[in-house]
C-alpha cells in the first residue's frame, strides 16, 4: 500500500532529489574552493594592557563552498587548531595554550560553521556558529569575495568577545589585562578545487 | 617666589620641579618594580607591570626634558670651599645619575620590545617597540635592568647621603638651593 499523504510525498520527492544529487555531485553544487595557505591568513587583533597586538593561527582547514549565484548551497565549515596560535611573542605564545586560555589539551580545535550566506550592500555575510572551548555562539561574518579566473580572494573581519567563549579565564578575564574584544580577520586566497 | 630659571646661586623652579617630580617617580618605579616581580602571575601583577612601564616611559621623557633644561640654563656652581676630590665625586655621581635615569627606562623598554609586548602609556597612547622580538636580547636587557637598578640604589644612596651631609654637617646651602625656599643670597639681591 503506498502512503499518499502529502508529507510522505514530500519525503519521497526529497529523497529522489537527494539521490539525483549524489549522482551528479553535491546538492545544489556551489563551487568548492581550497585554501592556498601560503597566501592566506586567519588572524586576529587583540589588546594586552591596553596595547594592540596581532596574532594568527598557523594551522586551520576548511570546506569552502561558495558561488555568488548559488548562496543557498554555499557553506563554510572551518576547523582551527587552537594550539597553532602565534602572536610573535614567546611569552604570550607559551601562555595561550594553557588551561585559562585555549586549553589546547582539552579543546584542540575551534570550529566555525556557516550554513546561511547572504548578499549584503558591501558584499556578503555568513551567519554561522563559532565554537571555542565547547562554547558555541552565533557569529555573523561580513566578507567580500572576489573571483579572478580560478582564484578567489575572501576578506572579512568580525569582532567577538573572547570571554563569551571562555578564552582568558580567572584573573585573565580582567579587560585591563587583555581586552575582551578581539577582531578576527579572515584573509584568504582560494583556488577552485579540481 | 623663586624664578623659573636657574641662577648662579640656586636652582630655579623648572629644575626643582623636574628634580622632585623625577625623585618621586623614580622611587615609585623602584618600589613598583620590586613588588611586581615578586607577585604571582595574574591580573594584579599585570597591572603593576603596566603602571611600571608607563611610569618608566614618562621618566624617560622627563629626563630628556631635564637634560635640555640643564643645557639651556646656568648650573649653580659647587661651593668654592669644596675639596677637589669631592668636586670630582659630585660630578661623577651626577653624571652617573643622569646615565642611569636614561639607562633604566631604556633597558626596560628593550625588555618589553624584545618580548614583543605592546606598550600603551597610561592607557593614553601606544608607542612602537624598539627592537624585534628576541628571547636572548630580552635576557640581556633584563640582566642590565637589574644591574642598573642596584647601581642606581648605590649612587642614589650617595646622592641623598651627600645632600644630608651638606645640610646637617657642613651646614652649607647645597640642599637648600634645591628646595622651594627663600635663600639668604637672593633675599639680599632682591631687597
Amino acid at each position: 500500500m503506498i502512503d499518499a499523504t502529502p508529507n510522505a510525498l514530500r519525503r519521497r520527492l526529497l529523497m529522489a532529489l537527494g539521490l539525483a544529487g549524489l549522482a551528479s555531485g553535491p546538492v545544489g553544487a556551489a563551487t568548492e574552493w581550497s585554501i592556498l595557505h601560503d597566501d592566506s591568513r586567519l588572524g586576529f587583533e587583540a589588546t594586552q594592557q591596553g596595547g594592540e597586538f596581532e596574532g594568527r593561527f598557523e594551522s586551520f582547514s576548511a570546506d569552502m563552498r561558495f558561488s555568488a549565484d548559488d548562496l543557498a548551497a554555499s557553506r563554510f565549515d572551518v576547523r582551527i587548531d587552537t594550539g597553532s596560535v602565534e602572536t610573535g611573542s614567546s611569552q604570550r605564545d607559551s601562555a595561550l595554550p594553557n588551561d585559562d586560555w585555549f586549553n589546547v589539551d582539552v579543546f584542540p580545535q575551534a570550529t566555525y560553521v556557516a550554513d546561511t550566506l547572504r548578499a549584503t550592500d558591501n558584499g556578503y555575510a555568513a551567519e554561522g556558529t563559532l565554537t571555542i572551548r565547547n562554547n558555541s555562539h552565533p557569529v555573523t561574518l561580513p566578507f567580500t569575495w572576489e573571483v579572478d579566473g580560478d582564484r578567489a580572494r575572501m576578506d572579512g573581519a568580525v569582532v567577538i568577545d573572547r570571554t563569551r567563549f571562555g578564552v582568558g579565564q580567572g584573573d585573565w578575564s580582567d579587560p585591563s589585562v587583555a581586552g575582551h574584544e578581539v577582531r578576527v580577520v579572515v584573509d584568504l586566497t582560494l583556488s577552485k578545487a579540481e | 617666589m623663586i624664578a623659573i630659571r636657574n641662577t648662579t646661586t640656586f636652582w630655579g623652579a623648572g629644575a626643582q620641579l623636574l628634580h622632585w617630580l623625577m625623585a618621586a617617580g623614580i622611587a615609585t618605579s623602584m618600589v613598583l618594580g620590586w613588588v611586581m616581580v615578586n607577585l604571582p602571575p595574574g591580573a594584579a601583577q599585570f597591572q603593576l607591570y603596566s603602571l611600571h612601564k608607563s611610569l618608566g616611559i614618562t621618566l624617560l621623557a622627563l629626563v630628556a626634558l631635564r637634560l635640555l633644561w640643564r643645557w639651556i640654563n646656568v648650573t649653580p656652581p659647587l661651593p668654592e670651599s669644596l675639596p677637589r676630590h669631592e668636586r670630582w665625586l659630585a660630578r661623577a655621581g651626577h653624571r652617573g645619575l643622569y646615565a642611569l635615569m636614561l639607562l633604566m627606562p631604556l633597558s626596560g623598554y628593550v625588555i618589553n620590545s624584545a618580548a614583543n609586548f605592546p606598550l600603551n602609556v597610561f592607557g593614553l597612547f601606544q608607542i612602537p617597540n624598539l627592537t624585534p622580538a628576541s628571547e636572548s636580547l630580552g635576557e640581556v636587557a633584563s640582566l642590565l635592568h637589574l644591574t642598573f637598578f642596584w647601581g642606581f640604589v648605590a649612587v642614589l644612596t650617595a646622592h641623598i647621603g651627600g645632600a644630608l651631609r651638606h645640610h646637617f654637617v657642613l651646614r652649607d646651602n647645597i640642599l637648600r638651593r634645591m628646595l622651594p625656599v627663600r635663600h639668604a643670597s637672593d633675599d639680599r639681591s632682591q631687597s
